[in-house]
């Protein structure tokens, strides 16, 4: 009878309830859907960093990543390359020689990082072919073929089969260059990664730094599941404790952070929404407990204990809460899926020149949806106590005045 | 056998100027009686009453209810002594408004877990007995001032209450109505043996009573049993 009661009472003021009603709903929906957003964007980013530019794990000589040195190679690159196609839960690995190297064209020079690649493990881990928007993959150049971005070949002023010529260390520490023939252009709609980057073939460049064959500079490898990436770095040093094995959470770009920021940010949105929407049904219920003061004294006076009479108050606020948050939930949801599938188009909004995605496919994992609903019911027992303890404090005799 | 009795009964209200709304009461309720307290306004009638019901807790003396002083109890104490032995009737009805009148009779009786084919059956004969066996599944605000009243009745005879506390039950109701709801309650007090005991400035009440105790400044100035 209190559950029946205290759903009847929310119905009393069917504008008021409804207006609060609605509010919860509308304000989970916009507070879901933006974590969603940020979620979204922040995921594709992560795939976009862990597909086509770092991979789950790399392997460096120590000191490496520091410095670019030329003669900071991992002698046993190859072996470790074999070594790693032995495990099940590897997909597939790049053995890569790298160099920083000053770019030099007809119209104009400039620093970039020179990486020499194996063409097909390389697009085995970065899909870097899917890339080339202009000319081929490593192909129709006999010798010596350069991939540049799209932003490089427009700074350059660079066209298919235009010459460029790498200049950098070799292993003596002598400048060498080497002539190159751009075989392909490509944009990985990383704006920022695209200009810092050319590919070359690494027997190529390889043989004009003078790195051992089998040696490399950096192993990239790419997992079956994201989330053993860790682990699985983890078990590599160890495996391997002269060289340095980083998972993707550690390679820089302060993707740990991100993380880790992209996790709070849920709850720290959805939390100040709903702060906001507590004192609101606060508002609400300590309206309907003040016109109910004669009531609820009665309701004292005739043996309704204060245990029940902060039940039903109690009761009132949750229906209150447990109507308009799973509403704003599936409003949310819907949104979700519709945007989900469909992206929000932010070209032109400068994500690319940030190294994110112009189109975001909005995502939240079922995990949050639940963190979410939880967040609702605190949120309504807290909103529900003040209301309740005031009702308690009213003495019949005085309530019924 | 006595259902109330007080002894140096007194209430006296805090303010600029202490009020001394009951003085030193002395008085007796057996059972069965249809007893009527009357008295100019402020003369202490419902503050008495208050303190009998366990609504109000006096400042001297003590209230006895059934054997219990009702000093003794806790306010919880009180709340569940007041659902197992006393009805009221209150002068604005106070019917719960999102309830048709059959549960709001048979609320009282969801307050102290009595079954549901007991509950059903003893609403039917209440809500029968008061005349209202036709309105059972309409809410208050479909009702007549009368019949709301009836209804309060029924809900007071509910959890059977030692006695019934009446404050002005008759304030609101046209002169047709408070015959009938006199009727009632006369046939109920009568019948059933009932103890009615009401808080009243209404001369068709006060015709009825068969004992009417006269309050003035607190204090009891007439005890007549007719």
């Amino acid at each position: 009878m209190l559950f029946k009661i205290a759903w009847k009472n929310i119905w009393r003021n069917k504008g008021r309830s409804s207006i609060v009603i609605i509010a919860i709903a509308l304000g989970l929906w916009a507070g879901v859907f933006a974590s969603a957003f940020v979620s979204g964007m922040m995921k594709q980013k992560v795939d976009s960093v862990i597909e086509k530019e770092i991979s789950h794990i790399q392997f460096h000589a120590k000191g490496f990543r520091d410095e670019f040195a030329a003669d900071l190679y991992m002698k046993e690159g190859a072996q470790i390359d074999m070594a790693l196609h032995t495990d099940s839960s590897v997909k597939s690995t790049s053995g890569r020689v790298i160099c920083m190297a000053m770019l030099g064209s007809a119209n104009q020079s400039g620093a970039i990082k020179a990486i020499g690649v194996d063409p097909a493990a390389e697009t085995s881990v970065t899909g870097l072919s899917k890339s080339v928007v202009e000319g081929k993959y490593f192909e129709g150049i006999k010798r010596n073929p350069i991939l540049v971005s799209t932003r490089t070949a427009k700074k350059y002023k660079l066209k298919l089969r235009s010459k460029v010529v790498l200049t950098f260390q070799d292993l003596n520490g002598d400048m060498v260059a080497g002539a190159f023939r751009v075989a392909g252009i490509f944009n990985t709609h990383n704006g920022m990664n695209d200009e810092m980057n050319v590919f070359v073939k690494r027997k190529d460049i390889g043989k004009l730094i003078g790195i051992p064959q089998g040696a490399y500079h950096e192993l990239a490898v790419m997992l079956k599941q994201h989330g053993i990436a860790e682990a699985t770095a983890s078990k590599y040093q160890e495996i391997y404790p002269e060289q340095e094995v980083l998972c993707w959470l550690d390679l820089g770009l302060g993707m740990r952070y991100m993380m880790e920021m992209t996790g709070s940010y849920t709850t720290i949105l959805v939390g100040i929404i709903l702060v906001a929407l507590l004192f609101s049904i606060i508002n609400t219920m300590l309206m309907a407990v003040l016109e109910r003061t004669k009531e609820i004294g009665m309701l004292m006076a005739i043996g309704m204990t204060k245990g029940k009479v902060f039940t039903v108050i109690m009761v009132e606020t949750m229906y209150l809460a447990l109507i308009g948050g799973p509403l704003g939930l599936l409003l949310s949801y819907l949104l979700i899926q519709f945007f989900g599938e469909k992206g929000v188009d932010l070209s032109g909004a400068g994500y690319e020149e940030m190294g994110m995605a112009s189109i975001v496919y909005p995502f939240l994992s079922t995990a949050e949806y639940i963190q979410v609903f939880v967040m609702v019911i605190v949120m309504a027992i807290l909103a529900a106590v003040y209301p309740a303890i005031k009702a308690l404090r009213l003495k019949p005799v005085e309530a019924m005045r | 056998m006595k259902v109330i009795e007080t002894k140096n009964l007194e209430k006296i209200f805090d303010g600029p100027v202490p009020l001394k709304a009951v003085n030193n009461v002395d008085l007796t309720i057996e059972d069965g009686e249809f007893t009527a307290v009357v008295g100019p306004s402020g003369s202490g009638k419902t503050t008495l009453l208050n303190m009998v019901g366990g609504l109000d807790r006096p400042t001297g003396g003590v209230a006895i209810v059934n054997g219990q002083d009702l000093n003794e109890l806790s306010e919880n104490e009180l709340i569940d002594f007041r659902l197992k032995n006393i009805g009221f009737v209150f002068q604005s009805y106070n019917l719960i408004p999102v309830l048709t009148a059959k549960e709001n009779t048979e609320f009282i009786m969801l307050l102290q877990d009595i079954k549901k084919e007991i509950r059903d059956e003893r609403v039917e004969a209440l809500l029968k007995e008061v005349g209202l066996e036709d309105k059972m599944d309409q809410r208050p605000s479909q009702l007549s001032g009368g019949q709301q009243q009836r209804v309060a009745v029924a809900r007071a005879l509910a959890s059977k209450p030692s006695f019934i506390l009446a404050d002005e039950p008759t304030a609101n109701l046209d002169s047709t109505s408070t015959s009938n709801l006199l009727d009632i309650m006369e046939q109920l007090n009568k019948e059933e043996g009932i103890t009615f005991i009401f808080s009243t400035h209404d001369q068709r009440v006060i015709d009825r009573a068969r004992r009417v105790i006269t309050l003035v400044d607190g204090q009891i100035v007439s005890d007549e049993r007719r």
